[in-house]
């Protein structure tokens, strides 16, 4: 379809360009919105494969009802509802799956930190820190700390109230501080 | 024999040197003998103020797509007249990228003096752009006389972003089923308010309903 | 600072570390929205020849261009690390401030399910036919490769089995035909 650049196009005019049949456009967003929508699918879901999973089903999903971005300069917000979505869809399905492996996890994770660099081995103690957390709270942290929304930004992403996403941010803030105290200090 | 004596009687018209100048980018593609009459060529372009890496490129497409050499050398020569063309119509003072461009256009039908006009209208600006869209329009099927009155329509006063944008949205008319004369129409319209194809040319045909 | 603060500060810097995805993803994205219907109501017949998946046979060579032509796609982008910060803002505003030409990355994709080799020979690597390797996705017949490229305009093909050339069905065909197999013409837009 002819070659296009990215350079100085919006989101709108992406969008546009899809919903007028030039479907290689969507392309554009793909790569304009990876890495940055896989962050939070990978702090999410804690793995590789279940983060591309979401990406993934979330772009596709992205496309097919692409005439439902009702603000399509805002294209990269309304994606990342969807991608919020598909991480509780594949969440609670992982987390039926390994229910019987946390236990382990936990385990090795307390006794690998101090063997290795410092800085690796905090790393992965956070990320298993983020994993212990239950996925609402998960999510709020995410959203609240690691994304940056304002709480009513989140109100509209998640559905659920403002005092009941400060709850939950509350309540992973404490847990977190709580994981990593205590292995700071074994 | 005749044609090697053909060949060394060229290489003495081109200048004082015996030996020619060797283009490394081809030793090894092409045989001996096409490289001597293409290293001649480039040669001559040079000392006429020619860009040489189109004609470079060419004789490498020539030599991967086991042209044989007589195929590679008139490849080369054409291309060759038609930046001298393009240098001539666009002034000696063309960039070697408006010079290719130039050529583009000549090669998808436009003539030297459509590319002098296009200078004209569109003086101290680079014309690489608008020659490249005139050639890409027809690529997608526009006739060359409907690009160029539409190029030309649009010279004076277009930018060249502008001009990017009229071949993408023309590309994806044509690819969602409209004829590329009405697509071409309907942008032009668009672009240019005046909505006159240029001083005194015909009007592209009637636009679909 | 209490270790308590500290901890946090430093757990949120770890988790807004850039992830990097695998590049590939992008092209199964778009495996997968080609495999399904496209978001127009009624796409008329040449946007229903870009979004349908692949159908026809492949055997006579004939056969095979048309096949490999299907949802050929030349796409141009800026590599991902550029683009990690989206801003709903129009981009205009947000480009490099450099003066200097700087290089786009392009992919280029076609589909050729019964292909052994295919390779990217073009203007950008003095059509060496085999500088420019395509890699194909395990299993679905699509092959791509990146190419950073200057602002310019470029001629190109795609190498089938070392003999077989292909235009980009996607792309803008180029006049130059003097040896016969067609090219496909790309512009790079300087920025």
């Amino acid at each position: 379809m002819g070659i296009h650049d990215v350079t100085g196009e919006s989101d709108g005019d992406f969008v546009r360009r899809v919903l007028n049949g030039d479907t290689a456009a969507y392309a554009g967003l793909v790569t304009r919105y990876r890495d940055r929508l896989g962050r939070y699918a990978m702090r999410m879901l804690g793995n590789q494969a279940d983060a591309e999973e979401a990406l993934q089903d979330a772009f596709v999903r992205g496309y097919r009802s692409l005439r439902r971005c009702t603000d399509p300069e805002r294209f990269g917000a309304w994606l990342f509802g969807i991608l919020v979505n598909r991480c509780r869809t594949l969440g609670g399905r992982r987390a039926r799956r390994q229910r019987t492996v946390v236990h382990d996890e936990v385990a090795l994770s307390r006794a690998s930190v101090g063997d290795e660099g410092e800085e690796f081995a905090l790393r992965e103690t956070i990320q298993w820190a983020v994993a212990q957390l239950s996925a609402p709270n998960r999510e709020a942290f995410l959203l609240k700390h690691v994304e940056e929304l304002s709480y009513d930004e989140m109100t509209e992403l998640t559905g659920v109230s403002v005092s009941a996403l400060k709850m939950r941010v509350m309540r992973a803030r404490e847990e977190l501080q709580r994981l990593l105290s205590e292995v700071v200090r074994d | 024999m005749l044609r090697s004596i053909i060949v060394l009687m060229c290489l003495a018209a081109v200048g004082p040197h015996w030996a020619t100048a060797q283009e490394p980018r081809l030793v090894g593609r092409l045989t001996a003998e096409t490289r001597v009459q293409v290293d001649a060529m480039l040669d001559s372009a040079r000392a006429r103020a020619l860009p040489i890496e189109p004609l470079v490129d060419r004789a490498r497409e020539g030599a991967s797509k086991r042209a044989s050499g007589e195929r590679i050398v008139a490849a080369v020569r054409r291309l060759t007249d038609e930046l001298q063309v393009a240098r001539d119509a666009l002034g000696s003072r063309s960039t070697p990228s408006e010079i290719t461009a130039g050529a583009s256009a000549l090669r998808a039908g436009a003539t030297g003096d459509d590319l002098a006009q296009l200078r004209r209208l569109r003086t101290d600006r680079s014309l690489t752009i608008a020659a490249a869209v005139l050639a890409d329009l027809v690529a997608v099927g526009v006739p060359a006389d409907t690009a160029v009155a539409a190029v030309l329509a649009l010279a004076e006063f277009a930018l060249d972003t502008e001009y990017l944008a009229l071949r993408e949205n023309v590309e994806r008319d044509v690819a969602l089923g409209a004829s590329p004369v009405s697509a071409l129409g309907v942008r032009v319209e668009a672009a240019a308010p005046q909505g006159d194809f240029g001083a005194g040319t015909q009007r592209p045909p009637a636009r679909k309903p | 600072m209490t270790e308590r603060g500290f901890l946090f500060d430093r757990v949120v810097e770890i988790l807004k570390e850039p992830v990097a995805i695998d590049p590939a993803l992008d092209r199964r994205v778009i495996k997968g929205i080609l495999a399904g219907p496209s978001p127009r109501a009624a796409p008329p017949a040449v946007v229903g020849w870009l979004t349908r998946r692949r159908t026809v046979s492949v055997s006579p060579l004939g056969g095979l261009a048309l096949a490999a032509g299907i949802a050929g796609l030349a796409l141009l982008g800026r590599s991902a690390l550029q683009l990690a910060e989206p801003s709903t803002a129009p981009r205009t505003a947000t480009v490099a401030a450099s003066t200097e030409p700087a290089p786009s990355v392009v992919q280029f994709v076609i589909v050729a399910p019964s292909a052994a080799t295919v390779s990217l020979v073009g203007d950008f690597n003095d059509w060496n036919v085999s500088a420019t390797p395509m890699r194909p996705a395990p299993g679905d017949g699509i092959w791509s490769v990146t190419v950073p490229l200057e602002p310019g305009r470029y001629r190109y093909a795609f190498l089938v089995d070392g003999q077989t050339w292909l235009a980009d069905p996607s792309a803008p065909r180029a006049f130059d035909d003097d040896f016969g197999p067609p090219n496909s013409v790309l512009t790079v837009r300087g920025s």
